[in-house]
């Protein structure tokens, strides 16, 4: 039994022409845009405070309200950045939309930087994207030559600036403020905060960074109302969101659902359940920096913030990666840990040391290498990282890590007690300790 | 009153109250109470990474530990630091175990051993054998960043001041880091080559030993050695500096912090450059006409020569007590010489123009302080150096090797003093020419052998310090210019020390009445 969720986001999406803005105009495209350039900016940021979207990009919050945090009356330039550095394992929803629907991005943008009264937009797309950054460039440029993008857009008093920009693959780059650095043409790396983006941001503007998937709710909002959207999925977290769900399930892929909807109706309904008749083990809800929860966790828990957060786990970015009971959990921790491991960005101590420890130690319990004071090694470094980093990195990446260790504690014990036969290598540590492997 | 505090806040820093200006960070607000909180990357004078995490600190009502660094002292702010919260303690000592996991274990051979941050801190605040059993990361070894910096991309551990140094202080941008994660290393952006006029800085303010200086590198344990804080005589600048000796050789330069002369910046020529202050051929005993004399013997000569010298070429190294002895003698005594201190300017490229100044004069000012010399002295000595090629000047007197500049040595001058009626040096250099071309010859001191004052461009008064004790039978100039005094019967100091002299030299100025050669040698004064 299926659920009828709503289309907010994919409602055009198998109109192969999408992309182009006549079909795009066809399809009444556009036109919440040109609502919005007859209300005031204050008056387009109540209405997305009322919808009560809050971000996709994994923090969940309220956008209305990042909105209002610009300056509304300052002499700096306000500037509008689309983060579509999309690179949480698991999550490829931003790819959907850049390929199949970017004018709607490109709406969503244009209404946002009317609020925030943004002179210049950019879009900085994840380097692996290829095919998307092409598609939206076209976009652009097709928005350029028929006067959606430029001076005075549709004859109106209002110009506007878009720049898109490939990075260069780091998954570090999707955190706001290295993002603007690898856009000012930097080393991506985190700044410290404050100052915050909306005082300080890029190019040292007042700077809203918004998730690709907000932004191109945002038209709807306008077309439709706040209060419409609001009614839509559950009262703390409303609206519809586009779930990525990937793993050991028959018919992995993204589907727009309505927020609320069951984490084991969705892998059962839409994704078409485990594979192979398999039994279900364990669910990272909303991209792997994100606790994980066992089958058992699952039950009665929905896709929606408050619901994830009461689980102990998060919405995160909406992606989720399914594990049969096929699944080693020392392996699956192992491949997270390696991803992060490589990913962190080395600008500060205990995110640049501690991943890659971890890792390590990680390596060898999975190889059956592991010793019996590992894993409460683990979970002190974790603790040595956790809240002692520049950015969120450090305190995300120790979730899964601590969650996984937690809820499959004994498939970790059993592969240390398998450990103890190669006691030479046991041996040569034994004396590593003793001396102080410095 | 209600103005005054406008611009100030008061917090407490382990229960201590402390009040600093609007602004001030929490590393700086604990420097008040004589707390460090102890810190890597940041630099007073460079941008704020906050990429170490050794400064973190609890501020009471914040959801986690702050990095003091980034932190600004805010009104009833509530700090505790190291000394009072075991948290901040555990989050040190983990830093720490992070920093070292990956750091080699080779003290043993690394030229920072004992004067080297990781190692400081780590028996101050970690002081525990590793819990690491993995293998380290292996990074670049003996990489050359330059012609004079080398760098152990494996003792580095990412604070990036030097990266700031390039990019901030010289702005010449030549550093930069590569790679992500344990494989980050600093490296020579594309087509650069760490060649700045202050390269070298980049080894001083690097905290552990990552980077060394090619020349000076594996030559010894800086526990050997005796380090002295000199002021830099290389220019008027005044950089302070801490010069290491051992067995009487320079072995090592480094810049020493102080926020009002030079930050911790130097200037590789003058770090490198210390041999022209320490000549190696050293006149040791007085000479007439090539043949010794004693020093007696030789004051007398000096006294004589005096009365009848028509021009004093005066080395603008001299000490200022120096200066202020030799202009006592000279309006006590019946002497009309042109006196000229040897100053003269040279062009500077922008990047020079950041820390060096314009001349090879360090204590010009120290002249001008005393009254020795008015405002014009690049003219005066110009014209003097004119004439005396000119053969105008009949009776010369030098003091100092730097009595004329060394672009001015040329074969005219020297010439010039050969034909002159009488002509005296008191000098160091036994190659210098003027052995050859002087009658007299007086055994003097180079300014890093005599501890005294010095004047910067600034005006800014400052204490150096001997770093070594010269040959036997070289006298300091303020001994010359005592015998001097006393043999043409001028009342003079009785100093027999330079401590001493300093002192002296406090009594007799008005300006100066009250100063002590600690508070001076703290950080220095502005006239």
């Amino acid at each position: 039994m299926t659920t009828e969720h709503h289309k907010v986001l994919s409602a055009n999406l198998d109109n192969e022409n999408l992309h182009q803005l006549d079909t795009y105009i066809s399809l009444g495209g556009f036109e919440a845009f040109k609502k919005a350039l007859k209300m005031e900016p204050a008056q387009i940021i109540e209405e997305v405070k009322k919808s009560g979207l809050r971000g996709r990009g994994g923090a969940c919050f309220p956008t209305g309200v990042k909105w209002s945090f610009m300056p509304t009356n300052s002499d700096k330039e306000s500037y509008l950045i689309n983060n579509a550095d999309e690179s949480e394992p698991g999550t490829y929803k931003d790819r959907l939309l850049m390929e199949r629907n970017p004018m709607l991005v490109i709406e969503g943008m244009l209404i946002a930087s009317l609020a925030m009264k943004a002179v210049h937009s950019f879009i900085y797309v994840r380097g692996e994207y290829a095919f998307p950054y092409e598609r939206t460039k076209d976009a652009i440029k097709e928005c350029y030559e028929r006067g959606y993008l430029g001076k005075n857009i549709q004859g109106s008093n209002f110009s506007h600036e878009m720049t898109i920009h490939r990075g260069a693959g780091a998954y570090i780059c999707g955190e706001e403020t290295a993002l603007m650095e690898s856009l000012e043409g930097k080393k991506g790396q985190p700044r410290l905060k404050p100052p915050f983006p909306a005082g300080y941001g890029l190019y040292g503007k007042h700077t809203t960074i918004n998730n690709c998937e907000t932004l191109a709710t945002v038209p709807w909002i306008i077309q439709n109302g706040g209060e419409a959207y609001s009614k839509i999925g559950v009262e703390s977290c409303p609206g519809t969101h586009l779930m990525c769900i990937s793993g050991h399930v028959n018919k992995p892929g993204i589907y727009e659902i309505d927020m609320g909807y069951p984490i084991l109706d969705f892998i059962e309904n839409e994704a078409g359940g485990i594979r192979n008749g398999n039994k279900l083990k364990a669910v990272v809800p909303g991209g792997s920096s994100t606790v994980v929860l066992t089958a058992e966790d699952c039950k009665g828990v929905n896709i929606d913030a408050e619901s994830l957060k009461a689980a102990g786990s998060a919405m995160g970015s909406s992606a989720m990666i399914v594990m049969d009971d096929t699944t080693d959990m020392t392996e699956a921790v192992l491949n997270l840990s390696h991803f992060y491991s490589h990913e962190s960005c080395g600008q500060c101590t205990p995110c640049r040391e501690g991943g890659h420890w971890i890792e390590k130690i990680f390596a060898r319990i999975a190889k059956c290498e592991g010793q019996e004071t590992d894993l409460e090694l683990i979970e002190k470094v974790c603790g040595q990282i956790g809240g002692h980093t520049i950015c969120a990195f450090g305190d995300t990446m120790i979730l899964p890590y601590l969650s996984i260790i937690e809820k499959f504690k004994d498939e970790f014990v059993a592969k240390i007690k398998k450990s103890n036969s190669s006691k030479s290598l046991l041996d040569r540590r034994a004396l590593n300790f003793e001396l102080g492997a410095h | 009153m209600t103005e005054e505090k406008k611009d100030t806040v008061t917090l407490t820093i382990d229960g201590q109250e402390v009040t600093v200006p609007k602004g001030t960070n929490l590393i700086e607000a604990a420097k008040q109470i004589k707390t460090e909180i102890p810190h890597y990357c940041y630099h007073p004078h460079l941008s704020v990474p906050g990429n170490c995490r050794m400064c973190q600190v609890e501020v009471v009502g914040a959801p986690k530990l702050m990095i003091g660094c980034h932190t600004q002292a805010q009104d009833g702010m509530e700090v505790r630091t190291q000394e009072t919260s075991k948290e901040v303690k555990d989050a040190q000592a983990a830093t720490l175990e992070f920093i070292l996991i990956n750091h080699p274990l080779d003290c043993t051979v690394c030229d920072q051993a004992g004067h080297c941050k990781l190692q400081d801190y780590h028996y101050e605040y970690n002081a525990k054998p590793s819990r690491f059993i993995e293998e380290k990361v292996k990074k670049v070894k003996a990489e050359s960043l330059g012609p004079n910096v080398i760098l152990d991309g494996e003792r580095c551990i990412m604070c990036t001041r030097c990266i700031r140094f390039c990019d901030e202080v010289t702005e010449t941008g030549e550093l930069g880091m590569l790679n992500r994660g344990d494989k980050s290393v600093i490296s020579i952006n594309p087509g650069k080559e760490l060649n700045n006029p202050l390269a070298s800085t980049v080894v001083d303010l690097c905290p552990v030993g990552a980077l060394t200086h090619k020349n000076w590198r594996f030559n010894t344990r800086i526990w050997y050695t005796k380090e002295t804080n000199a002021i830099c005589p290389g220019c008027s600048t005044g950089c302070n500096t801490k010069i290491a000796v051992r067995d009487d050789q320079v072995v090592q330069v480094k810049a020493r912090l102080n926020s009002k002369v030079n930050k911790e910046w130097m200037c590789d020529e003058g770090r490198y450059g210390m041999e022209r202050f320490l000549p190696k051929s050293r006149i040791t005993s007085s000479f007439e006409n090539k043949s010794e004399i004693n020093f007696d013997d030789a004051i007398k000569k000096l006294s004589s020569a005096f009365g009848k010298s028509s021009a004093i070429f005066i080395s603008p190294n001299l000490l200022t007590e120096e200066f202020y002895l030799l202009k006592q003698i000279l309006s006590a005594s019946e002497c009309k010489a042109q006196v000229v201190v040897a100053y003269k300017e040279r062009e500077l490229s922008k990047e020079e123009a950041v820390l060096i100044s314009p001349d090879y004069a360090a204590n010009y000012k120290g002249a001008q302080f005393v009254g020795l010399l008015g405002s014009d002295i690049a003219a005066q000595y110009e014209s003097a150096i004119k004439d005396l090629a000119a053969g105008k000047f009949t009776n010369l007197i030098f003091i100092g090797d730097n009595s004329i500049d060394d672009r001015d040595k040329t074969v005219s001058v020297f010439s010039a003093i050969n034909n002159a009626e009488s002509s005296v040096a008191i000098c160091l250099d036994s190659e210098s020419g003027f052995m050859d071309s002087c009658n007299l010859l007086i055994p003097g001191k180079s300014v890093l052998e005599k501890s005294g004052l010095l004047v910067n461009k600034d005006n800014f008064l400052q204490y150096t310090q001997s770093v070594l004790d010269g040959p036997k039978g070289a006298k300091t100039e303020w001994e010359i210019f005592q015998s001097l005094a006393k043999s043409l019967n001028i009342p003079t100091t009785s100093a027999q020390s330079d401590r001493e002299l300093t002192n002296w030299f406090f009594s007799e100025q008005e300006k100066l009445s009250g100063s002590t050669i600690k508070k001076i040698k703290s950080e220095g004064v502005s006239l």
